[in-house]
């Protein structure tokens, strides 16, 4: 089983599938937050779920702090942490709407819980307790954490970056560029800049320093569309992970395609084969050499697919030649 | 300038300061010094013209005409030949002609207007207004039709970034789709039907308005106001139409497809909730995200927390103390891998390394120093809170 490139993790959560995020130093252990209202650790090595925990309600986030902690929210507006060596629960706090993203800061050692309720909240895991609270003016729908930066995407298409260590003041307030509600952020591994996706099968590449000239890079292009009888279905990008050490990125759709880009290059590396349903989050492990890929359906469509389409979660082994930039980048 | 003529004043051009014996020729000469495309060659009529033209068509930012004087390099002042300079050059122009003095260089020491490139010159001699548009500056007539002109002539602001493409402050205020939209075609959004090979080519989009950044927004999708949605606010704003032949898939409204989610979930509550069935009003609070049910639960665990835990409700330590375990044994106890390392976040400034610095961290609180190299599995009902105030376990009750 492990032999092939590609294979489904057993024993899959019951409900649709909200976030996939591999450890930081394993491709072993990959961790799902689901609408069932679990959150589980599998060892995907050996293809066997070994943890399991949960919340009151669906769950719409989770990361690891280190390899045997985690920190999870969702609809029952709740910040928890696991540990696993211990299988010791505790919950961090609360917001006052639900939990839509959670990030881990590792630069500055802490944990970022963005909500529904316009606020991101700060968390410091040696003593759990909420070391502030910062309003975003929306419902805030995705975060990435890029060095000592947070880049917050919010409802009403804003970008808010922040400075993690001086939360006192909104570093940029931008608009996003795509016309389309925004779906998700995620920031370089070399932290010049983020890529972000909209719900109009689209994918902009931003840079976070304001010189005109670094900004004249940006750009953004379409994707995740197909076309069909003359019309063009334009799916949500839902999804978005970046190869930890390449700086490419792998964006997942409502199509059930999953593409690799070159952000730097404008290229497309490869595209793989359609999945049975939306893909609805990505995640490269550590060293880059596998890409976990949650497929759920997600009511995009006001008449669900018959049958309905099963929650799955694919493991799949990346080749050099998928996720290397074709020729040397300029600028990295 | 020794050939210029006594009385006469001769077409000059506001760029370079070089006088020309023929409006026509000045003409030419601009468009084909200042306003053409270094990219393609392509000779525009203006410097917004210009500008526009290396957005849309290259993607490139111009924030100076071509070969123009470095206090002169305004790309956002419409100028055609000798319509639209600024009246105050204009008499400056005049004056320094009049006053014989060598014009050759005619650097005018008065400001005209903060120069993009932040070369203010300063300097004394009674400039009128110093980075003030003359108010009466005259739409220039002498356009070419089918120019961008419309809109341009309000224009004039000459405060505006250097990074800043060309539409007046005014429009992007008022952010009137209509009238932008015959005037820059490109900027019309796209997801026209011919459009998109998919996304294979990366061409940039040709609304260089629109992803320019902030500059020209384009008409907003989401017609919510900033600001304006409450958590509780029903009027949800829809998702706006991409055209005949292309379709969005995805729910009308404009919210993300979590909160379609969650709110579908409340009103089929049955789905979700095989777990907490012992506790009798985790059951009905379970899928209701109200805020109010949210905050008892807070309260009902804090007094839980509170209670001695030899008071415990064995129902309550079923719910907190004890989370669900699937069948696996701790993780540590068949991989002697990283993730055994007992390590807890707090104690490693960076990305956590492995094993290596496993002896470093003070052990957890009530546990003697000799148990930290025990394997994982014997911690596992210990005596020991390992994150803090942890609710107890009933074992050790």
């Amino acid at each position: 089983m492990k032999s092939q490139t590609e294979y489904k993790l057993t024993s899959p959560p019951e409900g649709a599938i909200s976030a996939v995020k591999f450890g930081p130093n394993t491709s072993q252990f990959l961790l799902v937050s689901s609408w069932d209202n679990s959150v589980r650790l599998y060892d995907v090595t050996a293809n066997i779920l070994r943890h399991k925990y949960v919340h009151d309600s669906p769950v719409l986030d989770c990361c690891f702090t280190d390899a045997v902690h985690s920190y999870s929210g969702g609809l029952d507006n709740t910040l928890k942490s696991f540990d696993f060596n211990t299988t010791t629960e505790s919950t961090i706090g609360t917001h006052n709407n639900a939990i839509k993203c959670v990030e881990y800061c590792s630069d500055v050692n802490v944990v970022l819980s963005g909500s529904w309720d316009h606020h991101v909240k700060l968390w410091d895991p040696r003593t759990p307790m909420c070391s502030g609270s910062y309003n975003q003016g929306e419902k805030v729908f995705t975060m990435s954490v890029c060095g000592e930066k947070l880049v917050v995407g919010t409802a009403g298409r804003k970008i808010l970056v922040w400075d993690i260590r001086n939360m006192s003041y909104t570093l940029q307030k931008r608009e996003s560029n795509l016309k389309y509600q925004t779906r998700s952020i995620r920031c370089f591994p070399n932290k010049q800049g983020f890529v972000l996706s909209s719900i109009e099968g689209r994918v902009a590449v931003e840079y976070l320093d304001t010189n005109p000239e670094i900004q004249k890079k940006k750009y953004a292009f379409k994707c995740h569309r197909i076309k069909e009888d003359g019309t063009e279905k334009i799916y949500p990008v839902n999804a978005i992970s970046f190869h930890p050490t390449y700086n490419t990125f792998a964006t997942g759709g409502s199509d059930g395609y999953v593409n690799i880009w070159d952000g730097f290059n404008k290229k497309r590396l490869c595209q793989f084969h359609q999945y049975h349903t939306s893909v609805t989050s990505l995640s490269f492990s550590h060293n880059g050499e596998v890409l976990a890929i949650a497929c759920s359906y997600f009511l995009e469509e006001d008449n669900p697919p018959k049958p309905y389409p099963e929650d799955i979660i694919h493991i799949r082994s990346v080749s050099d030649q998928e996720t290397r930039p074709k020729y040397s980048t300029t600028n990295t | 300038m020794g050939r210029k003529k006594k009385k006469l004043s001769k077409p000059w051009c506001w760029y370079c300061n070089r006088e020309f014996e023929d409006e026509k020729i000045l003409i030419q000469h601009q468009k084909a010094k200042h306003f053409k495309c270094h990219i393609c060659h392509k000779k525009l009529y203006t410097g917004p013209g210009l500008s526009i033209h290396c957005m849309q068509v290259h993607k490139e930012t111009i924030d100076k005409v071509p070969n123009s004087l470095p206090h002169r390099s305004n790309i956002e002042i419409e100028i055609y030949g000798m319509e639209g300079i600024p009246s105050t050059d204009l008499k400056e122009h005049e004056k320094q002609r009049q006053g014989g003095n060598d014009s050759g260089s005619d650097d005018e020491p008065t400001p005209k207007k903060p120069k993009p490139e932040g070369l203010l010159g300063n300097a004394p001699g009674g400039a009128q207004h110093p980075g003030m548009m003359p108010p009466g500056m005259l739409p220039p007539p002498g356009m070419p039709p089918g120019m961008p002109m419309g809109h341009m002539m309000h224009m004039g602001p000459p405060f505006m970034h250097p990074g800043m493409p060309m539409m007046p402050p005014h429009m992007m205020m008022q952010g009137q789709p209509g009238p932008a939209k015959p005037l820059f075609p490109s900027a019309v959004p796209t997801s026209s039907p011919g459009g998109a090979v998919v996304g294979a080519d990366f061409k940039p989009i040709s609304q260089g308005s629109s992803f320019t950044g902030a500059t020209i927004s384009a008409p907003p999708t989401t017609n919510q106001p900033a600001g304006s949605s409450t958590p509780g606010s029903d009027k949800v704003p829809l998702i706006a139409n991409t055209g005949a032949s292309s379709k969005i898939i995805h729910p009308a409204e404009d919210i993300s497809l979590e909160e379609i989610r969650a709110r579908r979930l409340k009103y089929t509550k049955v789905t979700f909730q095989k777990q907490d069935e012992q506790i009798p009003t985790s059951s009905a609070a379970a899928t209701n995200l109200a805020i109010a049910v949210s905050a008892a639960q807070q309260a009902a665990a804090h007094q839980a927390k509170q209670i001695d835990a030899m008071n415990h409700h064995a129902a309550m330590m079923q719910r907190f103390g004890q989370p669900v375990r699937v069948s696996a044994p701790p993780i540590g106890m068949i991989h002697g891998g990283p993730i055994m390392s007992p390590m807890r976040p707090h104690m490693i400034p960076g990305p956590p390394t492995l094993i290596g610095g496993h002896l470093v961290r003070p052990p957890p609180l009530t546990m003697p120093p000799g148990m930290i190299g025990m394997p994982p599995g014997m911690m596992y009902g210990a005596p020991m809170f390992p994150t803090g105030p942890v609710l107890m376990q009933p074992r050790f009750r």
